[in-house]
């Protein structure tokens, strides 16, 4: 569980994760425009890297360590990170304090993780915004992306979904399923990794929604991935890039 | 065998100095795992009926109508301990009536009336124990058991009954019919015990 | 390149069992949900409780083993401890050769399957009969049990109808029903003849001393019903603090189980017949099994000692849906057992290591587990185990340049950008061995390293 008196400064500090500084451009822009549309100043330590969380999941622990304090480090500070992936926000708040729990500087490790904040649970329960204006008339299919149970995330993404003119979300079936991406889980097991993935897309496309949406890029990359090796393509969407465009279409 | 009591206290004690501290015991209420829905159930007898019958367990509250449903089930031996005169009469008319339990007569006895030590109302359950029933095959071999459950031995809630426990060497609760769902997740009923579970309140 | 056990066995695993074992367990996930959602407005609090109640009971064994042990004692049970699992069969049929008994019924026992007492008990000339009906049939089959609670889950009703037919219990039917009442008269003449009844224990209440046992079909009932000697198999780890706890955990267990308020028959056991209380077995023996639990105890992952065996996690989990029961090499399979089952292997932990890797850590068994055991984060202290103990870990990239390249930002940056290069050639033909399973089943997007970056600064520009 996250810690309850995280910092809610309008200056924040954007990680952007590593999948969006090699694939994802377009959602890093979306993150900083919704961040700014909502009265944030956005600062991009430049010196930012990964959040360790391969290694970490690997059981490599100490690699993943040596990765962490160089993100503590260039994360140094008060003021709120935000990261928009619940898997790496997670890697920060969780997984950090626990790869640390035996280790000296844990104390430093917990200030950074006090400081986290995935994107939508910052906007909502930090920051108090409960409606996002603009449209979006499309139909999607939400994936809570695992490693936001427990958190206020994947509510928090949808409530602000659902206060979009035009936009409607469709249940599924077997929503608590994971897509079976798992970060290296999925190159270690890749049968059982494609076959949760194809079940999860099966289970998405129930409604026919027109797009696939989550918090968490690694989902939708697997997701989408799989979709198009099987001939069957979706579109994908982070909830950011929505956040965007309805705001785009309103003004 | 006292050096493998004391290897394992001694691994245990080991397993534990080291912990800086030790989860302290939670406190709770005695009703913190109630069903929501139970506040409104007013009437004990009401919601234990409601309960039994939702698991699968026949309540009757006459005499007669247990004894034509045996009848209509075509039961040949019934074992009825004795005072219950009146039950003895009725199934009479339709079948044997034992008054004592034999273990030579286990595949005979195609039902049996015990009595019971309570009820659950909360869960529908039946409340057997040694002190209240003679012999446990007689509950538990014939198809048909109907315990015999006193209104004013109805526990309100599991926490209740968990706290009224009688000193038996066994008390069980028994909630429906005996059941298995291992073959292909498909529910039969009356796998070793009765496939007939049923009550008779008085 | 080597493969994952786990995989390997998912990989070739008959379509018809991994559907059957997916129907099963959604179905059984649902159920949970379903019951827990009309019974209580806040289960999750319900769950963090009960895993208080748990972690309590653990933390404080030395103090409720020894109330345990005492409570039984006064009632007149016999209070035996077995160190390993040679040590409790050995205590089993000592029990049994000094009765003369030769002839045993078995309620499903988890502890009983870890310590493999059915062939101990065989190689001692004593029948042994598991009374559960799954249990019954992986008996005859020579099988295991691949699910806690239900064991059969890989088996449909034509292997069952086979089995019972060789067996000599009648002409091949593969009707459910029949199945059943075949398997009731058959049981019947068993619990009748029995000398002993073996049980386990769900619960132990120190206080009381009353020993909890719950199943749906009423075999253990039977067992304790006919037979003259009660041997009871508990882990220590089973032991909770008094009856009250029970209002709590009892309403957990069913409910994640089976989706049920209470199971069938809830038992409480306490002490064996006395003259005024003939019915029951006028011997009670109750084996303490260390079995490894006190050094899992001392070690960072004691939380799964809290485990109920209730299953809940092994059906809401992908990969157990995918891997089925056998998958996990071992009697506790799923979230559960890839805790567990490298932790009893106690000095073999390397040859389970591989367990805890079979997930992709999504956490759905911590949100079902009705103690709240952290699952997520006992697989990833064990997966650092395997790692600093050089267990193999076939197709795990190395982390070591990962980890140089990601403190580096300098060079983290070039690499940024010229892995662009990654567009130009076909991903197919790059010598990135671990990128290559990948491909397989998916495509990757377009390389756009260092794209937002340059955006960032474009923009601070202005």
């Amino acid at each position: 569980m996250q810690s309850a008196n995280r910092p809610t400064d309008r200056t924040v500090q954007l990680m952007a994760t590593c999948l969006c500084d090699a694939f994802f451009d377009d959602v890093a822009r979306a993150t900083v425009e919704v961040l700014e549309h909502v009265g944030c100043e956005v600062e991009f330590p430049e010196n930012q890297t990964c959040c360790g969380q391969p290694a970490f999941n690997c059981g490599d622990w100490s690699a993943s360590r040596e990765v962490m304090r160089h993100t503590a480090r260039v994360f140094d500070g008060s003021k709120p990170v935000i990261v928009p992936s619940g898997s790496c926000a997670a890697m920060l708040f969780h997984g950090a304090p626990l790869e640390f729990e035996k280790e000296k500087d844990l104390p430093t490790i917990q200030k950074l993780a006090n400081r986290t904040w995935e994107l939508a649970d910052f906007l909502v329960n930090g920051l108090g915004i409960e409606k996002w204006s603009g449209r979006f008339p499309a139909r999607i299919a939400f994936h809570r992306a695992c490693h936001t149970r427990g958190t206020g995330s994947a509510e928090a993404a949808l409530k602000l979904l659902e206060s979009i003119e035009g936009l409607e979300v469709v249940p599924f079936g077997e929503a608590e399923q994971c897509c079976g991406f798992g970060g290296t889980f999925s190159v270690s097991f890749p049968h059982v990794s494609s076959s949760m993935g194809c079940l999860k897309l099966e289970h998405l496309t129930e409604m026919n929604p027109d797009f696939i949406v989550s918090g968490d890029m690694s989902c939708l990359m697997h997701l989408s991935g799989l979709a198009e090796r099987g001939e069957k393509p979706v579109k994908t969407l982070h909830f950011a890039q929505i956040l965007q465009t309805a705001l785009h279409r309103h003004g | 065998m006292s050096t493998a009591r004391e290897q394992i206290f001694s691994s245990v004690r080991a397993a534990l100095t080291p912990l800086p501290e030790r989860t302290p015991r939670p406190v709770f209420s005695k009703d913190v795992a109630e069903p929501k829905w139970l506040a409104a159930e007013t009437d004990s007898l009401a919601l234990f009926q409601k309960r039994a019958e939702a698991t699968g367990t026949k309540c009757f509250t006459d005499m007669e109508a247990c004894a034509s449903w045996l009848r209509a089930q075509a039961v040949r031996v019934v074992y009825i301990p004795p005072p219950l005169t009146r039950l003895v009469a009725l199934c009479s008319e339709f079948c044997e009536v034992t008054s004592e339990y034999s273990r030579a007569r286990v595949n005979e006895i195609d039902a049996a009336f015990t009595p019971s030590a309570g009820a659950i109302a909360e869960s529908g359950s039946i409340i057997l124990s040694d002190g209240s029933t003679p012999d446990r095959l007689a509950a538990l071999a014939p198809w048909h058991h109907i315990a015999l459950v006193s209104r004013a031995e109805i526990h309100r809630t599991i926490a209740d009954a968990l706290a009224a426990m009688p000193a038996d060497p066994n008390l069980i609760w028994v909630t429906g019919p005996s059941k298995t769902a291992d073959v292909e997740g498909i529910l039969i009923q009356g796998v070793h015990g009765p496939g007939a579970q049923a009550c008779l309140i008085l | 390149m080597a493969e994952q056990k786990v995989e390997l066995f998912a990989r070739r695993l008959d379509h018809g069992i991994q559907k059957a074992v997916h129907s099963n367990s959604a179905a059984g996930t649902e159920k949970r949900y379903n019951v827990l959602g009309t019974d209580y407005s806040a289960p999750d609090d319900l769950r963090r409780l009960a895993g208080q109640i748990r972690q309590h009971s653990i933390e404080y064994l030395d103090t409720y083993l020894e109330q345990a042990e005492q409570s039984l004692k006064r009632q007149g049970a016999h209070v035996h401890f077995a160190v390993t699992a040679e040590d409790a069969c050995r205590a089993v049929s000592d029990i049994l050769k000094k009765a003369g008994a030769k002839k045993v019924v078995k309620s499903k026992s988890m502890i009983s399957e870890e310590i493999y007492l059915n062939d101990h008990l065989g190689t001692m000339g004593i029948e042994s009969v598991e009374t559960d009906l799954g249990e019954y049939i992986i008996q005859i089959d020579g099988d295991h049990p691949s699910h806690i609670v239900k064991p059969i889950i890989h088996k449909n009703r034509r292997d069952i109808a086979k089995s019972f037919e060789r067996e000599g219990l009648g002409d091949y039917n593969d009707d459910p029903e029949t199945i059943t009442r075949r398997a009731r008269v058959f049981m019947r003449d068993k619990y009748l003849q029995a000398d002993a009844g073996i049980t386990g224990a769900n619960f132990v209440s120190a206080e009381s001393g009353r020993l909890v046992l719950v199943t749906n079909e009423g075999n253990s009932r039977f067992c304790l019903a006919a037979p003259k000697i009660h041997i009871a198999l508990v882990g220590i780890e089973k032991v909770i603090p008094s009856d009250a706890d029970l209002a709590v955990l009892l309403n957990l267990l069913g409910r994640s189980a089976t989706g049920q308020q209470l199971t069938v028959y809830t038992e409480f056991i306490n002490g064996p017949a006395r003259t005024d209380r003939p019915s029951g077995p006028q011997e009670m023996h109750v084996i303490f099994v260390d079995n490894q639990r006190s050094q899992i105890l001392a070690s960072d992952c004691r939380e799964i000692l809290r485990c109920i065996r209730c299953g809940a996690c092994l059906n809401v989990c992908p990969v157990y849906r995918q891997a089925s029961g056998h998958a996990y090499r071992s009697v506790y399979p799923g979230p559960l057992g890839a805790v567990l089952s490298p932790l009893l292997a106690g000095k073999k932990f390397k040859e389970l290591a591989d367990l805890p890797k079979a997930s992709s850590l999504c956490g759905a068994c911590n949100e079902v587990c009705p103690v709240d055991i952290p699952i997520p984060d006992l697989l990833l202290r064990l997966r650092n185990r395997g790692h600093q103990e050089h267990a193999p870990s076939p197709g795990t990239p190395p982390m070591g340049a990962f980890a140089k390249l990601a403190s580096s930002p300098l060079i983290w940056r070039f690499a940024m950008k010229s892995n662009k290069v990654m567009n130009l050639v076909p991903l197919e033909k790059l010598p990135l061995p671990y990128l290559q399973p990948w491909l397989k089943t998916r495509t990757l997007p377009a390389w756009r390293g260092g794209e937002f970056r340059s955006w960032m600064k474009s923009r601070h520009k202005k």
